[in-house]
This record gives C-alpha cells, sequence and structure tokens, in this order.
C-alpha cells in the first residue's frame, strides 16, 4: 500500500469531497436511530469496496481508481466517502416517506446522481475506465446497489420493529 | 472442480445460517458480515495484489471461487460463529466451537491449495491460522460493541 503515486487534482478533489460530506453529515446525523446510522455508514463503505476490489481490480478490472493500480491511501479514503453518501440515501429516503409507489422513482433519481457522481469522478482523474468499460455500466450498478440497499433497509425495520414489539 | 465445491459450500454454510436459530438480530448479523467482509477484502488484497505473499488464480473459474470464499464463505461461517457462540452456555462446547470455525476456514485455505486457486509464495498456514483466529477475536467483540453502544436513545426525525 501506498500514500499517493503524485498529488494532483484527485486527490485534492478527495479531500474537499470528504470535508463537504462529513460536515453535512454532522448537521444531518443523530437523526436516525444509532444502528440505523452504523449500519448505513458501513454498508455504503462495504458496497463501495466489494465494487471495486471485485469488479475494479484483480482478473475483472474494468477500471482504475486514482492514479495507479496500487493500494494508494487516497483509494481508502475515496471508499470512505460513500459511507455519509449512504446514510443519506437512508435519511432522505425517511424524511421523503419514501413507499412502494415511489420507492423505483427515488432509486432512478438516485442512480441517475450516482452516474453523475461518476462522470465528476473521471474528469477530476479520479476513476479511469478501461477494458470496455464505459459510464452507462455505472448506471447499471447502481441500480442494482441502490435497489438492494432499498428492500434491505425495509427489512431491517421491519424484523427490528417486530423485536421492540415482541419485548 | 475447485469452482464447483466452493460454490456448493456458499450454498451450505448460506442456507446453514437461513435455517438455523439466530442469537443475532439482522442489524447485528449484517453489520458483522459487513465488517468481516470489509478486513477480508483488504487484506487479501494487500497479501495477494501488493505484497505478493501469496499468488491467485487467473483461471476465471478458479478465481470466482477465491471470490465466494474472499466475499461470502469466510464472512458467513463468522457470523454462524457468532450465533453459535452465543447459543451455546457450556464453555467447553464454545472451545470446540471455536476450534472447528478455525479449522474449517484452514481446510479452506487448503482446498484452496489443492485445486490450485491459492499459491503460497512467501506465506505459510500458520499465518493464515492468526490472521483468523484476529478474525474470530474482531466478531466476537463487534458483537459487543454492538450490544453496548448501537441502541443508545437519539433524536429522531
Amino acid at each position: 500500500m501506498i500514500l499517493w503515486e503524485q498529488l494532483g487534482i484527485n486527490e485534492l478533489s478527495i479531500l474537499m469531497m470528504l470535508i463537504v460530506v462529513f460536515t453535512v453529515f454532522g448537521l444531518l446525523s443523530r437523526r436516525l436511530p444509532r444502528y440505523i446510522t452504523l449500519f448505513s455508514l458501513l454498508w455504503g463503505f462495504a458496497s463501495a469496496m466489494f465494487f471495486d476490489f471485485t469488479i475494479g481490480g484483480g482478473l475483472f478490472d474494468f477500471y482504475q481508481v486514482n492514479d495507479s493500480p496500487r493500494y494508494e491511501l487516497f483509494d481508502l479514503l475515496y471508499y470512505i466517502l460513500f459511507a455519509p453518501i449512504s446514510y443519506f440515501f437512508i435519511y432522505f429516503y425517511e424524511r421523503l416517506e419514501i413507499n412502494k409507489k415511489t420507492f423505483v422513482w427515488y432509486i432512478i433519481g438516485w442512480s441517475t446522481l450516482g452516474v453523475g457522481a461518476n462522470w465528476l469522478y473521471t474528469q477530476l482523474e479520479i476513476i479511469h475506465f478501461h477494458s470496455g468499460y464505459i459510464l452507462p455500466y455505472s448506471f447499471v450498478v447502481f441500480l442494482i446497489v441502490q435497489t438492494i440497499t432499498g428492500l434491505y433497509y425495509e427489512l431491517i425495520k421491519s424484523r427490528m420493529l417486530t423485536l421492540v414489539n415482541e419485548r | 472442480m475447485g469452482f464447483a465445491l466452493f460454490f456448493l459450500l456458499t450454498y451450505l454454510i448460506s442456507s446453514l445460517f437461513i435455517v438455523m436459530k439466530k442469537k443475532l438480530n439482522i442489524f447485528e448479523n449484517t453489520f458483522i458480515f459487513l465488517l468481516i467482509l470489509v478486513i477480508n477484502i483488504n487484506f487479501s488484497w494487500i497479501l495477494f495484489e501488493e505484497l505478493r505473499f501469496v499468488t491467485v488464480a487467473e483461471e476465471t473459474l478458479s478465481y470466482i471461487a477465491f471470490l465466494l470464499n474472499r466475499s461470502l464463505i469466510i464472512p458467513m461461517i463468522l457470523v454462524v460463529y457468532v450465533n453459535l457462540f452465543h447459543t451455546f452456555k457450556n464453555k467447553s462446547r464454545r472451545i470446540y466451537l471455536t476450534i472447528l470455525s478455525l479449522g474449517t476456514m484452514l481446510l479452506l485455505v487448503g482446498v484452496s491449495i489443492f485445486f490450485q486457486i491459492l499459491t503460497y509464495v512467501n506465506w505459510n498456514i500458520g499465518y493464515d491460522a492468526i490472521y483468523f483466529a484476529l478474525l474470530h477475536l474482531i466478531a466476537f467483540y463487534t458483537y459487543r460493541f454492538l450490544i453496548k453502544f448501537a441502541y443508545r436513545e437519539v433524536n429522531y426525525l
């Protein structure tokens, strides 16, 4: 693991984005039950890492994060970015009172936002696509991840509510 | 052959988890699974790709077998382990369970080497045993941490 290959616009952008998302997270945190906060933070971090280390490295290498295929400190900081973003997904899910009728639109909205962010990351040289991978494929990845996130969150909510009622 | 075996093992450990009587709730199980997943992904990447102490097969199905072991089987074994550990009240049963769980993980490494999914370059099974023992400790203390801190009240929306 190295710290960075060459300090540039990608590292600076990651640091700035981290400051922004964690400031917003600080303002919005403590609004959801603590276990939901813990779950959403780890879920975002783990899913970013899972996808990057499954289809973004090793044998299935469709994109590279930052300047080198080696594991950099800023790769890790990039994955940490996804932790508060996952919290925002759950936060607004509750805030907007998403239900069966609005679920699909919520997912499509977030997936579009995700593709927009991905495009920005390519401009900022944080992500470099290769091996035939193009930006629209990210929409498929976001659709899958966010649908699973929404459905799994609903499952956790219902199971935890049952537990509370049983006690 | 290696892929088929690891696929079967993924199926079996997932099925065991689904049918077993669980001591932990869905949030606790998910949290431990994800945490172990993150640690295991990082550990294997640093060991295999950065330090090159172990090499992983480049044949597609063997590589998928490695991914199944890394991302599903190992985290699931630890989730099942923590559930069973807290189901058993007897100390000796808990010790047997820990040995069984650790032994299963080491056996998986042996199977991976047998099917040439993994090749040790500058590594040995003793280091893996230490790493798996640490994973067990992390899973165990994560559950303790969750019981203590995850359910404190906060201001709701």
